[in-house]
C-alpha cells in the first residue's frame, strides 16, 4: 500500500475552491493506492478550478462517483486528488411530457430512476450496484445489464453532456432534444472513457415509458450447443424479448439468495452450498399485455422450464445484475472479465472459458447477454494452493488466445497483486494509437486517471 | 488545378477516374442544399489503397480533400469550399458481406442505403436507418452525417446501427474502429466518428447492424381540421407509452402539394395529417393501433384511416417520401430547414413558423418527423428574386432562433456542413468549439480533410448577427484563425 501526502499548500488551495469542509482525507484504496485528498466540489465551475489547479501542478486526479467501479483498471502510480461528484446530485430539469431529464453527474442512478418512476418512466439501464452508482459513474464506465439487449447502453440514451476538461474548461456536447447532430458526438466519446478524458458533471437523457407488465421464461438445456441452437430459433422467430441472458452451469450457484456470506478466505467453491447445476440456461424477459405474454408461452412451449412473475421475477433479475458482486462477495480472489463479442462468438468464448479454467485451477461461471455478446465471465481459483499472480496472467492469456479475432475481453476484477503481470485491458479491434491521440488532445498532461485506463 | 496533381491522381485511380474539365466539374459544385462551389478535380477511388494514396498526395501538397458520396446532403458537407479535390466514394459500391448469423453486413461506403435493405430482406433482415433520400444516398454519406429518417424514432439513427469502420486518416494511414461486436474495449471511437461530417477521416468500409423484419406493420393516417390538434396529438402519443416506429406530420399545404404529385390518398381539405407507423409482433401492433387511434380521436382527429393492405401502406409512404420532390414542382426554389425542438413544443413552434411565414410573405410548408420533434420547414422562394432569396434566409434564421429558444438544436439529421456553421456559436460556447477543434485535430491536424466545415473559424463567429443570441467571443491562443 502506498500513500501520498499532498503538500499542505495544495490542501489550502483546494479548500479555497470548495471550502475546507469539502477537502478530506480518506482510507479508501484504489488497487492499494490511497488518494492523498478527497475533494467534494459543489458546482461544475468548482470542478473546473480544481482541475485547473491540478493541471498546473501536475497532480493526478481520479474522478469518482459512488465508488462501485473504482477497482477496475491498472494499478495507478499515485492519486493526488479523488474528485468526488457526490455533491452534484440534483435533477436540473425533468419534463415528463418531453421524456427527457437533465441531472447532475453525482446523482445516484436509483434516485433518478425513482423520480422517473413516479411518471411511469425509466432509463432502461440495469447495471449492477445501482443504489450506490452515480449517473456520471455509469456513463464513465459504460455500464449495462441485461436490458442492453434491447435498449443499448448509456451512450444510447445520453443526449447531452457537460464535462470539465483537464485544463479546467467547462464544456458541453449535444443538447436536450432526442435528435441532434450539431457538433461532434461527445456523449459517445465520454461514455466508457473511465474518467480518462474529462470529468462528467451533468448529463441529459432521453427516457422511456416503463413496461407495465413483464414475464420471465427460463429454458434449460443439457449443453451449450443446444442452448445456442435455441437462441438461433429465437432470432428467427417473431418474438422480441426485452432481455435474453445465457447462464452457464457454474453460475446458478450465484443466482440465489446468499444468506450469510461466509468468510471469503475459507469458502471453497468446489463445495458449493447446493448441488452443482449441469444445465445451461437461456432466460428471456418479455413485456406486453396478457395476450402478448400468452403468445410467448405458446411459442416457447415445452422449452420453458420455469416461468417467473412479480416479486420472484424482480428478485431473479436482481441476482443476474448482481452476479459479479455475488461472486466477489464469496471469493475475494475471483477474476471477472467483461467480453465484447460478435453474436456467433458467444459460444466459442464460453467454450474457451470452460476449457481453460481447469488448466489453471479455476472454476468457471458466466452470465451474459446472449444477443449482444456482452458476457460477464467469473473464474474462481480453487483453494488447493494460495493463488499466484502468474496463475491469473496465464489464465487470461490462454483465454484471450482462444477468443475469435475481433473479440475483446477486459479484466474487471482480480487481486491487485496479479495486475502488474498482465494487460488488464487486453487487445481491442479499435486503433489504440488513435485512442491515445484523442486522450492527448484533451488531457495533454495526462492528469486524469493516469495509468489506469487503456489510454 | 495543377496538371501534375491531375497526372498523379490519374496514376493512382486510373485514367477514367479523374475529372478536371470545367463542364465535368460543374456537376460536382453542389449538393441537395443551397451552396455552390466548384472543385479543382474529382477523383473516383475504387479501393482503400487508392483512398490512402490520394490522401497521402493531398497531405504532401497541402491540397484540401472533400469526401463525397451521392451528393444528396442538405448542408453543403460534400461541397469543396475552395480549390480542392473531391474524393468520390461512389464507385466503392460493393456489399462485401451479409453475415446473417451475426446480424451484420459489411459494405463499402458507396453502397446505396436502400440497396442494402433490398439485398437483406430475403434473409428476414433490413438496414433500419431510412433517410428520405434512401434510393440515392450512400451509407458512407449516412455515416458522415449520422443520418436519420422517419423510422429512426423507435430504432435510432445511423450511429445506433454502425459497429465497425475502416478509416483512412488525412496522412493516408488506414485504421480500424470497432468491428462486428456490439462494442469493444476502450474508447468508443466508432460512435464518436459517426456524424463527424468528413472532418476526421475517409470511411472506406462499414460494418452495420441488420435489423429483423417485424412480423407485422401497420400504418395509420390521422386527419385533422387544425394544425394545432395534430401537434397536440404528437405530444399525447409520446406520453401514452406507445413508441411508434414512425410518427410523421404534413401540414395542409404539403398535403395538397403531395396529392398533386403522386395521389397518395391524403384528403386535400385537411389542415394537417399524421402518418403513424406501428411495427412488431402482431398482437403488439394491433393493441398499439387501437390505443393510438383512441388518442388521435381524443385530440379531435376528424378521421383515422388504417392502410387496408401493403399497397395502400406503400402509397401513404410514397406521399411522405416524395414530399420534397413535390415541392420542386410548384416552386422554383425551396430552402429545407432541419431544426429540433422538445416534443411538447411542437404546437408553439408551428404557430411561430406560421407567423414567420406571414411576416415575410413566403409560403412555408411543413413535413417532418414529429415524434422526434425534428422539423423540416420548407421555405419556398424564387431564387431569381434577390429580395425573396434574402427573405428566405432571414426566415430560416428566425425559425432556427425559435428552435434554440426552446432548448432545441439547429440540426437533427442534415448536419452542420457549410450551411449551419455560422449558427454553431448560438448553440455552443467558444470553449465547447475549441474542444471540438482539438479533438478534430487528433485525426485531422492540418485540416486537409473537409476544411472550414462544421466548426466555424473563430474569426467567423464575430460576424454572427441577426436575431440569434450572440456568443461571447474571445480569441483562443493556439487555435488556427
Amino acid at each position: 500500500m502506498s500513500t501520498v501526502t499532498s503538500p499542505a499548500s495544495v490542501d489550502r488551495e483546494l479548500a479555497a475552491i470548495v471550502g475546507s469542509g469539502n477537502v478530506r482525507r480518506t482510507d479508501f484504496e484504489i488497487n492499494g493506492v490511497v488518494p492523498a485528498a478527497v475533494v467534494y466540489p459543489g458546482s461544475a465551475d468548482e470542478v473546473g478550478a480544481i482541475l485547473h489547479l491540478a493541471n498546473a501542478r501536475d497532480l493526478v486526479v481520479a474522478p469518482a462517483g459512488g465508488l462501485t467501479k473504482q477497482q477496475i483498471g491498472c494499478v495507478p502510480e499515485r492519486i493526488d486528488i479523488l474528485l468526488s461528484t457526490t455533491r452534484l446530485n440534483k435533477v436540473e430539469e425533468y419534463d415528463p411530457g418531453d421524456l427527457t431529464i437533465a441531472v447532475q453527474a453525482g446523482m445516484p442512478f436509483a434516485e433518478m430512476q425513482r423520480q422517473l418512476g413516479e411518471h411511469q418512466q425509466w432509463v432502461p439501464c440495469d447495471a449492477s450496484s445501482l443504489e450506490h452508482a452515480t449517473v456520471g459513474g455509469l456513463l464513465a464506465t459504460g455500464a449495462a445489464g441485461p436490458l442492453k439487449s434491447t435498449f443499448g447502453h448509456m451512450r444510447d440514451f445520453c443526449i447531452g453532456i457537460q464535462f470539465v476538461t483537464a485544463d479546467g474548461k467547462v464544456v458541453k456536447g449535444g443538447g436536450r432534444v432526442v435528435k441532434n447532430v450539431a457538433g461532434y458526438d461527445l456523449m459517445k466519446l465520454l461514455t466508457g472513457s473511465y474518467g480518462s478524458l474529462a470529468v462528467i458533471t451533468r448529463a441529459n437523457f432521453k427516457v422511456f415509458p416503463s413496461p407495465r407488465q413483464t414475464r420471465t421464461f427460463a429454458c434449460s438445456f443439457h449443453s451449450l450447443e443446444e442452448a445456442l441452437q435455441f437462441r438461433t430459433r429465437l432470432f428467427q422467430s417473431p418474438l422480441t424479448p426485452m432481455c435474453m441472458e445465457i447462464i452457464s452451469p457454474g453460475a446458478s450457484e450465484y443466482l440465489r439468495n446468499q444468506g450469510t456470506v461466509r468468510d471469503p478466505d475459507h469458502y471453497s467453491p468446489e463445495q458449493p452450498v447446493s448441488l452443482p447445476a449441469v444445465e445451461w440456461q437461456i432466460v428471456l424477459r418479455a413485456t406486453g399485455s396478457d395476450n402478448i405474454l400468452g403468445r410467448y408461452s405458446r411459442e416457447l412451449g415445452s422449452a420453458v422450464t420455469r416461468m417467473l412473475e412479480g416479486t420472484a421475477e424482480e428478485e431473479f433479475w436482481g441476482w443476474i445484475c448482481h452476479f459479479e458482486q455475488s461472486v466477489l462477495a464469496r471469493h475475494r480472489n475471483a477474476m471477472v472479465l467483461y467480453t465484447h463479442l460478435a453474436i456467433q462468438n458467444v459460444g466459442p468464448a464460453l467454450q474457451a472459458m470452460q476449457r481453460v479454467a481447469p488448466d489453471y485451477n479455476m472454476i468457471p461461471a458466466a452470465v451474459g447477454r446472449a444477443a449482444t455478446g456482452n458476457l460477464v465471465l467469473a473464474l474462481m481459483p480453487l483453494s488447493v494452493d494460495p493463488p499466484s499472480a502468474m496463475q491469473y496472467a496465464n489464465c487470461v492469456s490462454a483465454l484471450r488466445g482462444m477468443l475469435p479475432p475481433g473479440s475483446s475481453a477486459e479484466v474487471a476484477h482480480c487481486p491487485t497483486e496479479a495486475k502488474p503481470h498482465f494487460d488488464v485491458w487486453g487487445t481491442t479491434p479499435t486503433d489504440v494509437n488513435m485512442m491515445r491521440a484523442v486522450k492527448r488532445a484533451i488531457d495533454p498532461k495526462n492528469i486524469l486517471n493516469r495509468g489506469r485506463f487503456i489510454v | 488545378m495543377d496538371s501534375s496533381i491531375i497526372r498523379q491522381l490519374r496514376k493512382i485511380a486510373g485514367k477514367d477516374a479523374v475529372l478536371d474539365r470545367p463542364e465535368e466539374l460543374m456537376l460536382y459544385e453542389y449538393d441537395a442544399g443551397v451552396d455552390k462551389h466548384r472543385p479543382g478535380a474529382v477523383v473516383f477511388a475504387q479501393t482503400t489503397q487508392q483512398v490512402s494514396q490520394v490522401m497521402r498526395l493531398a497531405s504532401d501538397k497541402k491540397i484540401p480533400v472533400v469526401p463525397r458520396g451521392a451528393g444528396t446532403g442538405l448542408s453543403g458537407g460534400a461541397i469543396a469550399r475552395r480549390e480542392a479535390i473531391v474524393l468520390s466514394l461512389a464507385r466503392m459500391n460493393k456489399i462485401l458481406e451479409i453475415d446473417v448469423a451475426n446480424q451484420r453486413a459489411v459494405v463499402q461506403p458507396g453502397v446505396v442505403n436502400l440497396e442494402l435493405s433490398n439485398a437483406t430482406t430475403k434473409f428476414g433482415y433490413y438496414y433500419a436507418p431510412d433517410p428520405s433520400s434512401q434510393k440515392a444516398c450512400t451509407i458512407g454519406g449516412n455515416v458522415a452525417e449520422n443520418s436519420g429518417g422517419p423510422h429512426t424514432l423507435a430504432l435510432g439513427v445511423t450511429v445506433n446501427h454502425v459497429t465497425g469502420l475502416e478509416v483512412v486518416l488525412p496522412d493516408g494511414k488506414v485504421i480500424e474502429l470497432g468491428g462486428k461486436a456490439q462494442d469493444s474495449t476502450g474508447l468508443d471511437l466508432t460512435g464518436f466518428f459517426v456524424g463527424s461530417e468528413g472532418t476526421m477521416g475517409v470511411v472506406t468500409r462499414i460494418t452495420v447492424k441488420l435489423t429483423k423484419l417485424p412480423e407485422h406493420v401497420t400504418t395509420l393516417l390521422a386527419i385533422y381540421n387544425t394544425v394545432e390538434d395534430a401537434a397536440n396529438t404528437v405530444v399525447a402519443i409520446t406520453q401514452s407509452g406507445v413508441t411508434p416506429a414512425a410518427l410523421e406530420m404534413l401540414d395542409g399545404w404539403m398535403v395538397r402539394c403531395v396529392e398533386a404529385n403522386v395521389h397518395a390518398g391524403y384528403p386535400e381539405d385537411a389542415a394537417a395529417v399524421l402518418l403513424i407507423e406501428l411495427e412488431g409482433m402482431r398482437e403488439t401492433v394491433n393493441e398499439q393501433a387501437e390505443a393510438v387511434s383512441a388518442v388521435c380521436m381524443q385530440q379531435k382527429a376528424r378521421e383515422v384511416r388504417h392502410a387496408k393492405d401493403e399497397k395502400q401502406r406503400q402509397l401513404l409512404w410514397l406521399g411522405r417520401k416524395t414530399a420534397f420532390g413535390a415541392v420542386g414542382r410548384v416552386s422554383p426554389s425551396y430552402y429545407t430547414q432541419d431544426g429540433v425542438i422538445p416534443r411538447t413544443k411542437v404546437p408553439y413552434t408551428l404557430a411561430e413558423i406560421e407567423r414567420i411565414s406571414k411576416h415575410y410573405g413566403l409560403v412555408i410548408g411543413n413535413v417532418f418527423h414529429a415524434g422526434d420533434g425534428n422539423l423540416h420547414p420548407l421555405i419556398l422562394f424564387d431564387s431569381r428574386d434577390p429580395k425573396q432569396t434574402e427573405n428566405s434566409r432571414r426566415a430560416a434564421k428566425e425559425i432556427m432562433a425559435c428552435c434554440l429558444k426552446f432548448g432545441g438544436s439547429i440540426t437533427g439529421e442534415h448536419g452542420v456542413g457549410l450551411e449551419k456553421m455560422g449558427l454553431m456559436t448560438a448553440m455552443f460556447t467558444e470553449d465547447d468549439l475549441e474542444v471540438m477543434v482539438r479533438l478534430r485535430n487528433a485525426f485531422n491536424p492540418e485540416s486537409i480533410l473537409n476544411p472550414q466545415k462544421m466548426i466555424p473559424d473563430l474569426h467567423f463567429c464575430r460576424e454572427i448577427t441577426g436575431p440569434l443570441p450572440k456568443a461571447k467571443f474571445e480569441p483562443v491562443a493556439g487555435l488556427p484563425v
